[in-house]
């Protein structure tokens, strides 16, 4: 049933009354737009319930993303729209927040704006009132203004701007309901004083109304399709995205002269006459209703950002963050993994085996359990406590304010390899993982550096990466484990180094960009958003738990079990499969068919190289048997005792974190059979060699459709793939053979 | 008038002269057309030198925000120092 609720529901309902009448209303579709950093997402979490992402730096959100939930019983359709500060289609977030609003003319545009900011978020409001849509303001981050002592003259805003204005604070879900109802009440009246329109300057109307009165005579379709004010705004200042659009050219002799007049009486390019002319109006609107108090205290942002933006102290005190990143990540985690260990392959493996026993499955399903799906994904699993504390680092550093500091501290060296500090950002992100970091190359300005810094950020190692170096690590290395892990994260930024400087001279020639970024106000992340954000972040990993390393160790275990009844390992089709490349990696100290075909596997996601080794290394199911198994009170006993003491120890290695021990990856029996396997078939040179490798080698398959999707030509990612296999075997090549040329065989 | 990106950290100046490129909006080179008075860079505006060291960056207070920006497009915006 469609109901058109202009007809069924006339003006005279007042808006407050729609409640009585729910589940009628016409479903609405807000746009909510703004600054980067306003707290649009923020917002849209808080009206909706939802998780988009929230950070505080510019440019969090990227792409339009959407989320909905029901008022009053209507349904409510909300767009997040990236946060841009004009509608110029300069940069890729502008052209999709003006697309979406100019193409789907949404029900209501709600305009987010950083009440501390006021000018520079006006001068958007007035471009965006230049649509003619109707409009809400959200006045945001109200408590930050209150804090400062600003008074503002609400009224006096919506008098002079003709639209709602209501403050809101999105951090603490304050003025929602207000901010709903403005909506509610626009859309429903489309009140004539919605509609005022901001004049700028009278010789600036008047030839914008030549314009719009060709566009109206000669283009009476494309009057239809675009607000034609704001159209003829743009094809005034020669919007090439639009005249490309819309084919319109300047043909009129009418419309150039009325441009031309205006050029030679400002003296000045039509761009600028425009932004001069919205920016006044925001000037003047600002001084109108803004009062900010006499004396301007000094900020304690600005005192942070006087220690850590020292020119001396500035960088060290970002290796001394990202080193305590990484410590406290481990040290919070490794608890935790270990308990994960024993309790996967121990007791859950012998409930499972006992469990499908009891269902009389055949011998070969258990094999499959067991082996096949318990060792693969398991081996993973157990790394999913690391990956959350390094999601959690990562969102912490995000929430901070910090991000931003890190792009400013490190734009010096990003221009030696050709980029500049704002690329810093996608590639700290990719250490926890390198699909979001590849979104978020799209805050650079353009395609070269997006281009440039999407084929560095796979150097940067992920938190996918890190399971295979922890199984070697405790293998060979334990002793010096925190050092040699340390040395795999500084090889790989070394090398981005290197291949930066190595691009800027053959693909990315030309002008390095310039570096212009707003650092915004360090803000303590609230426990809760720091929970949810970390969550989101870090559940992909189990979703590719539950998704692609399951399927892919599912795979592997036939592969390892086909043709039926194969005895050996390694004449199954996965051996015969890793005999075939093995001797690629031969030179590499690793050219067992064990490690190809784990490489192989890894293709997929670089945790499956774990599991993969897991299944073929795993001792037969048979074996374990033997032993008396405990019983399952004991099981669980031993489980909740356990578990008890890996929460307490990871919660006193937070404290300890300066004792040089707290890295060591301390001896567990259950992952023995893997472990000396691993020592059996390497030496400590070739699984440092191996390490790097896989460190190198194309991260996963992911990755290649993000960047796919980012740059829409597999181009970008063929060339990452490329030179990432000849780097990956190139690098443990001189570190293979080297090492044994000086002995360390 | 001198270049902004002479400012010693503490000084404010009143914007004169953005030199950039006439006709593409305000940037240096086409991708940032616009770019740096959307920022809210622009004549007219008294602006705060917050960070100004070594060869890096520029760190700048304008109205409530601070941002950063590169040392060669500092250069080219023509300031006049506010005098106390
Ligand atoms: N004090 C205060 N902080 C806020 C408020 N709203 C949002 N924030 C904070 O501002 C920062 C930015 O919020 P986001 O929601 O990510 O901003 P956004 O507008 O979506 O930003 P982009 O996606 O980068 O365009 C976060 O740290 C929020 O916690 C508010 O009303 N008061
Ligand atoms: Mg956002």
């Amino acid at each position: 049933m469609s109901l058109n609720p202009a007809q069924k529901y006339p003006d005279t309902i007042p808006a407050i009354d729609t409640g009585k009448v729910m589940g009628l209303k016409r479903p609405l579709t807000l746009a909510v737009a703004g600054n980067p950093n306003a707290g649009k997402s923020t917002l849209i979490n808080a009206l909706a319930g939802t998780r988009l992402q929230v950070g505080n730096w510019p440019g969090v959100t990227v792409e339009k993303k959407s989320a909905s939930f029901e008022a009053n019983g209507r349904k409510i359709h909300l767009i997040d729209l990236p946060g841009t500060y004009s509608l110029s289609p300069y940069t890729q977030e502008e052209i999709v927040a003006r697309d979406y609003l100019v193409q789907e003319k949404p029900d209501v545009i709600i305009d987010v704006v950083d009440v501390t900011n006021l000018e520079r978020n006006l001068y958007l409001t007035i471009q965006l009132l230049e649509l003619g849509l109707p409009l809400v303001m959200a006045l945001n981050v109200y408590d930050e203004a209150l804090q400062k002592g600003y008074v503002v003259d609400i009224k006096g805003m919506e008098k002079m701007l003709g639209i709602r204005v209501i403050p809101t604070v999105a951090t603490k879900k304050t003025g929602l309901d207000e901010l709903l109802a403005a909506v509610t009440e626009l859309a429903d009246h489309p009140l004539p004083r919605s509609l005022k329109i901001l004049r700028y300057d009278q010789d600036i109307e008047s030839a914008a109304a030549v314009v719009a009165g060709h566009i109206q005579a000669d283009h009476p379709q494309l009057a239809e399709k675009y607000p034609v004010r704001w159209l003829s705004f743009k094809f005034m200042e020669g919007d090439e995205q639009i005249i490309e659009e819309t084919g319109l050219t300047p043909d009129d002799a009418a419309v150039t002269q009325a441009v031309d007049h205006l050029i030679k009486a400002h003296d000045s390019d039509i761009e600028s006459i425009m932004a001069d002319a919205r920016y006044s109006l925001a000037a003047g609107l600002t001084q109108e209703v803004l009062k900010k108090p006499e004396l301007r205290k000094i900020e304690l942002t600005e005192k942070i950002d006087r220690i850590v933006l020292n020119r001396w102290l500035g960088i060290p005190i970002f290796l001394g963050a990202m080193w305590l990143m990484f410590k406290l990540t481990f040290d919070v985690s490794k608890p935790l993994a270990d308990w994960l260990t024993a309790v996967t392959t121990g007791p859950g493996k012998r409930w499972a085996a006992a469990l499908i026993a009891l269902l009389h499955g055949p011998d070969w399903t258990a094999s499959l359990v067991t082996d096949g799906i318990m060792a693969g994904v398991g081996s993973v699993l157990v790394f999913v406590p690391v990956i959350f504390a390094m999601m959690f680092f990562i969102t912490f550093l995000e929430g901070s304010g910090y991000m931003a500091r890190a792009a400013f501290v490190m734009d010096r060296a990003m221009h030696s390899i050709g980029l500049h500090g704002k690329s810093f950002i996608p590639m700290l992100l990719g250490f926890g993982c390198n699909v979001p970091a590849i979104y978020a190359t799209r805050t650079l300005e353009n395609t070269r550096d997006k281009a440039l810094t999407a084929l560095l950020v796979p150097l940067m190692s992920c938190g996918a990466r890190l399971p295979v170096y922890i199984v070697f690590i405790g293998a060979f290395f334990a002793a010096h484990a925190g050092t040699v892990l340390w040395s795999v994260y500084v090889f790989g930024i070394g090398l981005a180094i290197l291949m930066g400087l190595i691009f800027k001279r053959t693909l990315f020639r030309g002008e390095a960009p310039m570096f212009i970024m707003e650092l915004p106000p360090y803000r303590m992340p609230s426990f809760r958003s720091l929970m949810i954000h970390t969550w989101e972040k870090g559940k992909h990993f189990l979703i590719k738990a539950g998704t692609y390393i399951l399927a892919v160790s599912v795979l592997v275990w036939f592969l390892l079990n086909l043709p039926w009844g194969v005895t050996q390992k390694q004449d199954s089709y996965l051996g015969r499969l890793g005999q075939a490349v093995a001797p690629i990696f031969k030179p590499l100290g690793f050219g067992t068919w064990e490690a190809s075909s784990a490489l192989i596997s890894g293709l997929v996601a670089k945790e499956i190289v774990v599991g993969t080794m897991g299944e073929i290394y795993v001792k037969r199911a048979e074996e374990e048997k033997k032993a008396a198994p405990p019983t399952l009170t004991e099981d669980l006993k031993e489980i909740g005792t356990s578990l008890v003491m890996a929460l307490r120890n990871s919660a006193t290695n937070v404290f300890s974190s300066f004792a040089p021990s707290s890295l060591s990856t301390a001896e567990d029996e259950s992952r023995a059979g893997l472990k000396t396997a691993i020592q059996h078939t390497f030496t400590p040179l070739s699984a440092y060699a191996f390490i790097l490798f896989v460190l190198l080698y194309m991260p996963c398959a992911v990755v290649a459709i993000a960047m796919r999707q980012e740059f829409g030509t597999w181009k970008w990612f063929g060339i990452a793939f490329g030179y990432q296999m000849v780097l990956a075997w190139t690098v443990a090549f001189v570190v293979y053979q080297g090492g044994r040329l000086v002995g360390l065989g | 008038m001198s270049p902004l990106g002479l400012l010693s950290p503490g000084e404010k100046a009143e914007i004169m002269a953005i030199n950039t490129k006439k006709g593409c909006g305000l940037g240096i080179n086409k991708d940032q057309c616009g770019h740096i008075e959307d920022i809210g860079l622009r004549v007219g505006k008294t602006v705060e030198m917050l960070n100004n060291g070594g060869g890096g960056p520029i760190l700048l207070r304008v109205d409530e925000s601070r941002i950063a920006l590169a040392r060669g497009m500092a250069m080219r915006i023509m300031v006049e120092r506010e005098v106390l």
